[in-house]
């Protein structure tokens, strides 16, 4: 799967799981505008997910796993990008659960992401399982 | 201040020399004890064919430890109370290279020489004099060496050279001086890191009550850091002073030169047995938040924004720290500003000069005070306002907060905020005090109107990704007015933010409408019902709408112009039917009723007229009556949104002419 059609992917799949499990309904403006910012900066992400630099959370998160391989002066700005990421994927988990009708939803809606992000995880990348990192 | 044992401490040998019947020579010394270091259980061997032989059970320098060291010396030997070495090489238990050892040591003068290297990676020559001084120079020191050496720095991974001197004048005091090049250090993680470190060190050190009294300066010259969440180059200077004594390090005061900040001061004390920061106190003053903000303020508290928040003015204050939780802070502005640029690169939000105090303490409340000069919300000037809130924890009141706009305000009651676990949550209430539609309107760039703006929100709810207005928002405007309830704003501050309405109209003018928009000329009153309306950038995106001519009697009158836009709004070809005949011949028609309804769903307007539609679809926008009469009748009930947008913005641009059919 090319690295770019991860996200939309990964989008799919969790909003099918969603649909099956509880009618969810995850297309709206505000979704794709937030699927949009997510996508772009996969760009981003993808060679930092590859090197390690950057994990794939338990909780649906990203996360700053190990920061050694990135140049020193860029490692703030991959701190921004994590932090920018995970407000739009926060956002996101809240808005599927508005758009289902029931913002109480957004737990489940995390966790489900958070299990298909580590699913849809691409060999080499690193994941958090266990309370511990893993490659897969 | 306790004696030191400056060399071979005497009172603690136990000399044992013997003879073998090899013809070895053996001395052996149980034990050499020292603040700095220690030895134990040394055993030197002296063959008859000039080699010299030392092990040593155990060496301890500081708290690093080391077991069973064997020092082989090609050449040395003891002589008239002189022992030497000569090509000694030293091997350590898990270091990979040796350690070239040559040393004199005269144990009656107790003076001498040491010379330590490791081929290209460093040389440390050592002289001991007779009254107990030492110094040291040291060149060109890999400091690799030390992730060998001392084990527990391994996990910091240091590196670089330095070059140095250090001297020890016994009950006097005790000097280091050096440069480190090309330093290095990082953690696994990569959270904490250096590279390229080119610093300048000097540490005096003096017997003090029950330990020491230091003073030490760093220049750091070159290279940069990263401390989480922080990136910070060379430029910093910093002199300080202190004691150390039971294993507690205390600055009792250092001023740091810091690019931005007219003056920083700092205290701390670090307990290096248990690892922690007992307590630490920070105080700047007349700091440019221009230089600061982006470095120090926005990694901490919004690195998502960081490119957008912008900082100016001045900030002084002061932290403190116990066990490395913030205890107590604060800070004081001078003309500040802050801005948030929006999402959408738009100009977002913006305040200042702010001035005044905000003091925040862990176990108490306390009273912020601060003078705002004005402000930005996207296009509409805030002005200026005070800012008085109590803070408790992570709790912010406000009584009420009277934020000036355009010629009304904002006016916030009884505002509670509490930063809990997963974000900001609290509420109040809100008035929006009359505003002007003409200032208004011309604010945000739209045709003038006239009228009043305000709002009664007694429920105002925040909660993450969330405001929430519990009340009623009306603009009295076009002789009717406009009522929006159900307002909520979701995600303000992010790329998927949204607002969430429910708007009634009721009689607008339909002259002043069509007036104020260029759009013909319509008389009459319309009412309106916009359900769920959703902005996306202050764009809608969807919404369930239905206009309808008000009840009552008054004139109805449409324009020939006016048919004409209808008309034009449906394209080519998709919309008129009319009474062509009559259309070039009147500059005015009859109508008994205006009426259509629009669902726009995924870039779709569903619309509908008067009535049922026809089996072919069509549907009637505006019915005839009176003399002349005609009748304006969509054929498309199917129309994408954005086209119409484009074709109104082009009716009302007048660069669209009418398609008549």
């Amino acid at each position: 799967m090319k690295i770019a059609h991860l996200v939309c992917a990964v989008l799919m799949s969790a909003s099918l799981s969603a649909v099956a499990q509880g009618n969810l309904e995850i297309d709206s403006p505000a979704i794709g505008a937030l699927k949009q910012s997510m996508q772009q900066r996969h760009a981003q992400l993808a060679p930092l997910y590859q090197s390690g630099a950057v994990g794939i959370a338990a909780d649906g998160s990203v996360a700053l796993r190990s920061a050694a391989s990135v140049p020193l002066a860029q490692r703030g700005q991959v701190n921004a990008l994590i932090s920018a990421e995970n407000a739009d994927r926060s956002a996101l988990y809240r808005e599927i659960a508005r758009a289902n009708g029931h913002p109480e939803w957004e737990g489940d809606v995390r966790k489900t992401f958070a299990e298909r992000w580590v699913q849809r995880a691409q060999p080499g990348w690193w994941v958090q399982q266990g309370g511990g990192w893993v490659q897969k | 201040m306790r004696r030191l044992c400056m060399f071979l401490c005497t009172a603690l040998l136990m000399w044992s020399p013997a003879a073998t019947a090899l013809g070895v020579l053996s001395l052996k010394i149980d034990r050499v004890e020292h603040p700095a270091f220690g030895l134990a259980n040394l055993s030197f061997d002296f063959p008859s064919d000039g080699r010299v032989s030392l092990s040593i059970g155990a060496l301890r320098i500081a708290d690093h430890r080391w077991r069973r060291l064997r020092l082989e010396c090609a050449g040395g030997g003891f002589d008239a109370a002189v022992l030497r070495c000569e090509r000694g090489v030293l091997r350590l238990p898990g270091v990979r290279e040796s350690v070239r050892v040559d040393f004199a040591l005269d144990m009656v003068a107790r003076a001498g020489t040491l010379e330590l290297s490791v081929a290209t990676r460093g040389r440390i020559a050592i002289e001991l004099f007779a009254d107990g001084s030492a110094r040291a120079n040291v060149s060109a020191l890999d400091l690799t060496l030390l992730r060998e050496w001392v084990p527990g720095l391994a996990s910091v991974s240091p590196g670089g050279r330095f070059d140095g001197v250090f001297n020890w004048r016994p009950s006097r005091d005790i000097e280091l001086s050096g440069r480190l090049d090309g330093g290095h250090f990082g953690t696994r993680d990569g959270l904490q890191a250096a590279e390229n470190l080119g610093v300048e060190v000097s540490i005096r050190l003096s017997p003090g009550v029950g330990g020491w009294d230091w003073q030490a300066t760093l220049d750091w010259q070159d290279g940069a850091a990263y401390l989480h969440p922080f990136y910070v180059e060379a430029g910093i200077w910093a002199r300080a002073h202190g004691d150390f004594s039971d294993g507690r390090l205390n600055v009792r005061e250092a001023a740091i030169s810091l690019e931005g900040v007219e003056q920083l001061a700092a205290s701390a004390v670090i307990d290096f047995r248990a690892g922690s920061l007992v307590r630490a106190a920070v105080a700047l003053a007349n700091a440019d938040l221009a230089v600061v903000g982006p470095k120090w303020v926005a990694p901490l508290v919004a690195p998502a924004a960081g490119d957008r928040l912008k900082f100016a003015g001045r900030v002084s204050g002061a932290m403190e720290f116990e066990h490395g939780e913030l205890r107590a802070l604060d800070a004081v502005f001078d003309e500040a500003g802050f801005s948030l640029a929006g999402g959408d690169g738009g100009p977002g939000l913006a305040f200042g000069p702010m001035s005044g105090h905000v003091p925040w303490r862990e176990n108490r409340s306390t009273q912020a005070s601060l003078h705002i000069g004005g402000g930005w919300w996207q296009k509409l000037a805030l002005g200026a306002f005070d800012l008085d809130a109590r803070i408790e924890g992570r709790a912010v009141r406000v009584d009420r907060l009277r934020i000036p706009v355009l010629d009304g305000a904002l006016v916030f009651d009884d505002l509670s905020l509490n930063d809990g676990d997963v974000g900001w949550v609290g509420g109040g209430s809100l008035v929006v005090e009359p505003l002007s539609m003409p200032l208004l309107t011309e604010a945000i760039g739209l045709p003038s109107m006239s009228g009043v703006l305000s709002a009664s929100i007694p429920g105002l709810r925040v909660s993450p990704g969330e405001v929430a207005l519990d009340g009623a928002m009306v603009v009295s405007v076009f002789d009717g007015y406009l009522r929006a309830t159900g307002l909520r704003l979701l995600e303000p501050f992010g790329v998927g933010s949204h607002l969430f309405a429910d708007i009634e109209a009721r009689h607008i003018d339909l002259a002043q409408l069509t007036e104020t928009f260029s759009f013909g000329s319509i008389s009459g009153f319309v009412d309106a019902d916009i359900r769920a309306l959703e902005l996306v950038r202050w764009k809608p995106v969807g919404f369930a709408a239905r206009i309808d001519s008000s009840p009552g009697h008054y004139r109805r009158r449409i324009s020939q112009r006016a048919v004409q836009n209808i008309s034009a709004l449906g394209g080519a070809g998709a919309m008129a039917a009319i009474q062509r005949g009559i259309l070039g011949f009147f500059d005015t028609f009859g109508y008994s009723r205006i009426g259509f309804g629009c669902e726009l769903h995924a870039g779709v307007c569903e619309m509908d007229g008067i009535g049922k539609p026809g089996a072919d679809g069509r549907f009637v926008i505006v019915s005839g009556g009176g003399i002349p009469a005609l009748d304006v009748i969509g054929y498309n009930p199917r129309v994408d949104w954005p086209v119409l947008v484009d074709r109104l913005q082009r009716v009302i641009a007048g660069n669209t002419a009418a398609e008549v059919r």
